[in-house]
């Protein structure tokens, strides 16, 4: 059977696994040991072995589960609802201001958190009944929520970019400072979304009355702008030492999680039960991530050894005869359709080895390649039928969210994403300008 | 459902439950370790093996904790379909696919064993400053996915439970 034939057989298999709805690290582990097997005989069988070696020399992981525990201690322990609070009171009077203020909450979720599960359990909890009680559209509230929240892989620090910075051997640092500028046009471009909507529709979100304005003095205004400080504080505890060369990038996610401890225990939060749910979780999150890797490493393994690689690179650029600029249009407009079905950590260990070799070979900037890739993960988080956050959503909303609500509510939330997408594909400087000055590059 | 298939999993989940307990709070273990690099380097004496016992710790943090985290259900499933299956149509599904599971499970046994065997042979160490022996890693590895091995079992068993009308 010629390898193309082989590799479209192992990825339909898995799909078709997948659908069966074991968990999915069984589904691909299963179809990529068979694979390994089939194809070389008991020497294939220690593929997936050599995949837990790989990884434990991954060092950064080790930041993963650092992140997820400070997000739970962060949501569990509701050290985010006077950041809320401050928002709400800030941004108030303007059309659509409480979802504007979620927005800008989980831009700041995103600057201490390196994951997106992190915002969506802080949106759950917080957000979504404040807006709910306010008399916010659903969808428009769901919406907000799940693509706040996906910005904290865009924002530094990310996981999503210390992964890709392992496959890609790009900078992470770089990365990291690259994905600011991206990350913050495409937060505007969601607060004057949701401006926009209000102001055209009112009635999805009603506005803060006069007198409750008046209510509010200026000397609590001002008092609440401390909360701002608590960001700002996890982010600098954690960026200083490790930009100075202190700490390495695993130590200062240690000094994070450390630090967010601290805030809550200083805040007297931090109880028995916060800091059980969040140790369990943490497992629970950290368990699921590493499987799933495990098991998509060996998949790529077998892929690799098939040469799909070579194959893919070939078809694209001799027998397509396309140029660079087109092939780079190929492989995010795959990236999107397979977004559509595989989960992020999925796609970044099968499909991702083999489109950086590309984009390298064609002599395109990795680290930008890296955001344009990161943004793609976002937007694969949003698009039904299966998607994290979408799925995270049904899971923490009340059940009223339906599914085909949220699925909508994602929707002008995808094409903002999608135009982001493209504005820092035609203008890489978006992109590149910051790390470049930072780093003096 | 037989008296024996009650014990088994009682006794497996029981186990299961406390290592997977044990597990969770390696996580400050680990963090533990990093904390104490960073110090060693801010005195500007840093230790060597601090990294590597960082990276021990995380991979038996997450593998011993497998099992208790399929107790728990939250190895994520493509549910779109799944999910809205009756409880005993997924029971029907889910004991032909756990073999699935458990075939994956049991080829990193095989694999996982070839390597400790082979570390136990010739004393492997890795090849850094430290130089660990690299034994203990993969003996607690072993033992990770006999646990999992274990533990899909039961669920095996409890999917023929309920298709019997049973509970297990």
């Amino acid at each position: 059977m010629p390898y193309e034939w082989i590799a479209t057989l192992m990825f339909s298999t898995m799909l078709l696994m997948m659908i069966t709805g074991q968990r999915v690290f069984g589904a691909i582990g299963f179809v990529a040991v068979v694979a390994a097997i089939s194809l070389w005989g008991t020497g294939g069988s220690d593929m997936g072995f050599s995949s837990i070696m790989k990884l434990m020399k991954w060092t950064p992981l080790l930041t993963l589960p650092m992140f997820v525990f400070m997000g739970y201690v962060m949501s569990e322990s509701r050290l985010a609802e006077d950041l809320y609070k401050m928002f709400h009171v800030w941004f108030g009077p303007l059309p659509g201001g409480l979802a504007v203020g979620t927005i800008l909450l989980m831009v700041m979720i995103s600057v201490m958190n390196g994951l997106s599960v992190a915002g969506m359990a802080i949106g759950a909890t917080i957000a979504l009944p404040e807006l709910a009680r306010r008399g916010y559209d659903k969808q428009l509230i769901s919406g907000v929520i799940q693509a706040g929240s996906s910005l904290g892989i865009l924002i530094p620090p990310s996981v999503v970019m210390v992964l890709f910075s392992l496959i890609a051997r790009a900078p992470v640092n770089q990365l990291w400072l690259a994905g600011i500028m991206p990350g913050l046009l495409m937060a505007s471009m969601f607060m004057i979304y949701v401006v926009f909507r209000a102001w055209l529709n009112p009635a999805l979100a009603p506005r803060m009355t006069a007198e409750e304005r008046a209510e509010i003095t200026w000397a609590e205004r001002l008092l609440l702008l401390r909360a701002g400080l608590l960001p700002v504080l996890i982010f600098a505890a954690m960026m200083v030492p490790f930009i100075k060369g202190w700490a390495s990038l695993t130590e200062a996610s240690v000094i994070g999680a450390v630090t967010s401890v601290m805030a809550a225990v200083i805040k007297r939060r931090f109880s028995w039960k916060v800091f059980e749910t969040a140790t369990r979780s943490t497992l629970a999150i950290t368990v699921m991530f590493m499987l799933i890797i495990m098991a998509a490493m060996s998949f790529g393994a077998v892929f690799d050894g098939l040469g799909a690689g070579r194959a893919i690179e070939d078809f694209f650029l001799r027998d397509l005869g396309l140029s660079a600029w087109q092939v780079l249009v190929l492989m995010q407009l795959s990236f999107l359709v397979m977004g559509m079905f595989l989960d992020d950590t999925a796609m970044l260990v099968i499909v991702a080895p083999i489109y950086v070799g590309l984009a390298r070979q064609l002599g395109f900037d990795l680290v930008w390649y890296g955001i344009l890739y990161t943004i793609t993960c976002q937007i694969a988080y949003l698009t039904p039928p299966f998607g994290y956050n979408l799925f995270l959503m049904r899971a923490m909303a009340p059940s009223d969210y339906t599914l085909p609500v949220i699925y909508r509510s994602a929707l002008p939330f995808v094409g903002i994403m999608l135009v982001t997408l493209i504005v820092v594909g035609l203008f890489p400087q978006i992109a590149l300008w910051l790390p470049n000055m930072v780093l003096g590059l | 459902m037989p008296q024996w298939t009650k014990s088994y999993v009682r006794w497996v989940e029981a186990l299961n439950y406390r290592v997977g307990r044990f597990a969770m709070y390696l996580l400050f273990i680990i963090m533990g370790i990093l904390l104490w690099s960073s110090i060693t380097k801010f005195i500007r004496v840093p230790s060597l093996w601090t990294l590597e016992m960082a990276q021990f710790t995380l991979v038996a943090y997450y593998l011993l904790g497998a099992p208790y985290t399929f107790q728990l259900g939250t190895n994520v499933r493509m549910d779109l379909l799944y999910s809205r299956l009756r409880p005993r149509t997924q029971a029907l599904w889910d004991a032909f696919t756990v073999f699935a599971l458990i075939f994956y499970l049991g080829v990193m046994l095989y694999g996982a064993v070839g390597s400790t065997v082979y570390s136990f042979e010739t004393g492997e160490r890795n090849p850094t400053a430290w130089r660990p022996v690299l034994w203990p890693i993969k003996t607690v590895i072993c033992l990770s996915f006999v646990l999992m091995i274990l533990q899909s079992f039961v669920h095996l068993l409890r999917d023929i439970a309920i298709l019997r009308g049973e509970e297990l």
